[in-house]
């Protein structure tokens, strides 16, 4: 029954020629819930089209971690406009599967969006126990690189980011002090952006540093 | 791999008259990095002398522009004089480039130039000009410079009200923006929220740089809903937190990363 249902929107989505149409029928595929749907719908992601593919974005953060392993493979992929959105899943799904290509997006991407997503979901992706400590340094590091992005809405994101990590009690102390040096930096007038010196400050006030 | 260039070199690109694209990008660079070399400020003046050309050679017209755009980022009052004599060229892109530096510069001597541009209303300086998507002056740029220079008097908001009434949702936009901004009035800011579910994206996004240049946070909950990609909303917010200075804002951009 599932499959019928998943094979007619796959079908519909194959006959959609505008945009409205292919918006209705990836929500309508988005609603079936079928793990089986996210090759369909990281396809989807390379049309080139923002508002069909913010629908099928939204589709597979619904599908939830299952799907991860789709996505990483998705990634060979040479469509550039799709990796953007791919990022944006796996920052959304939090997984620590996500970690490579995270650290792959922030230093190889050209868009600031990608950039900024890939350091929003580095602020707090769920760590594997297994190896927490390792994965938590490479998480401060690439947030220490964003801070040095020349995008300020990529430094805005890495101030986001450390303010969260710093929290952490298992941040390691030479690192943790390496985060609190880049926030004030961030927060001083050595900073171009305003938006950023405003919420380093904030970030410094609520981790009482100031 | 090619390496950045320095600000010496971009300066004696500039100077130089051999190469035009080379001094496209050193008039360009100059703003973009805020440059403070001693020399800057002169050598762009000089590239605006080409505007007096008859004809304009295209390529000297185009680093003259550049300069334009950089000089009103540079924010030096050397500038102001040389901007304000742009506002009554013939060339409709050097008014409009003039008009939102000296916007940005907030110079109040160029106040009284930019009302009198716009003075003839929406059927003169507002109608459009035959066959071309242009309207007979650079509106746009002429009611935001109004705005941004902030002289709230009652000859400027005579001047800015008419233009809430054009028939281009742009336009409206821009003036309602201005109004805002010189008298805080909750009225203009209703107006350009009405923008926001404008059918055309290109509107919608217009209305919310708008809002966000004025610092109005009444806004804040409808901006953060407008149908608008997430990056641009970013830029809108930036602008209202550093107009209004509200840390409520900052918790909607973190929202929205």
């Amino acid at each position: 029954m599932t499959s019928s249902a998943l094979g007619d929107a796959i079908r519909d989505l194959d006959r959609a020629s505008s945009t409205s149409e292919l918006v209705q029928a990836t929500r309508t595929l988005c609603a079936l819930k079928d793990p089986e749907a996210a090759e369909t719908l990281v396809k989807v992601l390379g049309f080139n089209n923002p508002a069909v593919a913010a629908v099928a974005t939204q589709g597979l953060i619904q599908l939830g971690r299952d799907i991860v392993p789709t996505l990483l493979v998705s990634m060979d992929a040479r469509n550039y406009g799709a990796r953007a959105w791919v990022v944006k899943a796996l920052a959304a799904l939090r997984d620590p599967r996500g970690l490579d290509l995270l650290e792959h997006a922030l230093m190889a991407d050209i868009a600031p969006s990608v950039r900024r997503s890939a350091t929003r979901g580095l602020a707090d992706l769920e760590l594997d126990p297994v190896i927490k400590d390792q994965q938590l340094h490479r998480c401060m590091q690439g947030l220490l690189k964003s801070g040095q992005d020349d995008e300020w809405v990529v430094r805005y994101a890495a101030v986001f980011g450390l303010e969260q990590r710093l929290r952490s009690p298992h941040v390691g102390s030479s690192i943790a002090d390496q985060a609190v040096l880049m926030l004030r930096t961030l927060a001083s007038e050595a900073e171009d952006a305003r938006v950023v010196r405003l919420r380093a400050a904030l970030a410094l006030q609520r981790l009482h540093l100031e | 791999m090619i390496e950045p260039l320095s600000e010496s070199q971009v300066i004696e690109n500039l100077r130089q008259t051999e190469d035009p694209s080379a001094q496209y990008y050193a008039a360009w660079w100059l703003g973009k990095m805020r440059s403070r070399h001693p020399d800057a400020i002169p050598l762009l003046l000089t590239t605006l002398k080409a505007l007096d050309d008859t004809p304009v050679d295209p390529d000297r017209r185009g680093v003259a522009l550049n300069a334009i755009r950089s000089l009103g980022l540079l924010q030096d009052e050397r500038a102001d004089s040389d901007l304000r004599d742009l506002l009554t060229s013939s060339d409709y892109s050097v008014r409009e480039e003039a008009a939102r530096s000296l916007g940005t510069m907030g110079s109040h001597a160029a106040a009284a130039t930019i009302r009198s541009l716009l003075a003839s209303g929406v059927d003169g300086a507002g109608s459009e000009q035959p066959s071309t998507p242009l309207l007979r002056e650079p509106c746009e740029a002429l009611l935001e410079a109004l705005g941004e220079i902030g002289i709230s008097d009652t000859a400027t908001l005579a001047t800015l009200e008419p233009f809430t009434q054009h028939p281009r949702p742009l336009i409206r936009a821009a003036a309602c923006r201005a109004l805002l901004q010189l008298t805080g009035d909750a009225r203009w800011g209703e107006q350009l929220i009405q923008l926001l579910e404008h059918p055309e994206p290109l509107v919608r996004r217009g209305a919310l740089l708008d809002l966000g240049a004025t610092g109005w946070t009444e806004a804040l909950t409808t901006m953060s809903a407008a149908a608008v990609e997430p990056s641009l909303k970013l830029v809108a917010l930036r602008g209202l937190a550093e107009k209004s200075g509200d840390p409520q804002v900052l918790d909607v951009m973190d929202a929205l990363l």
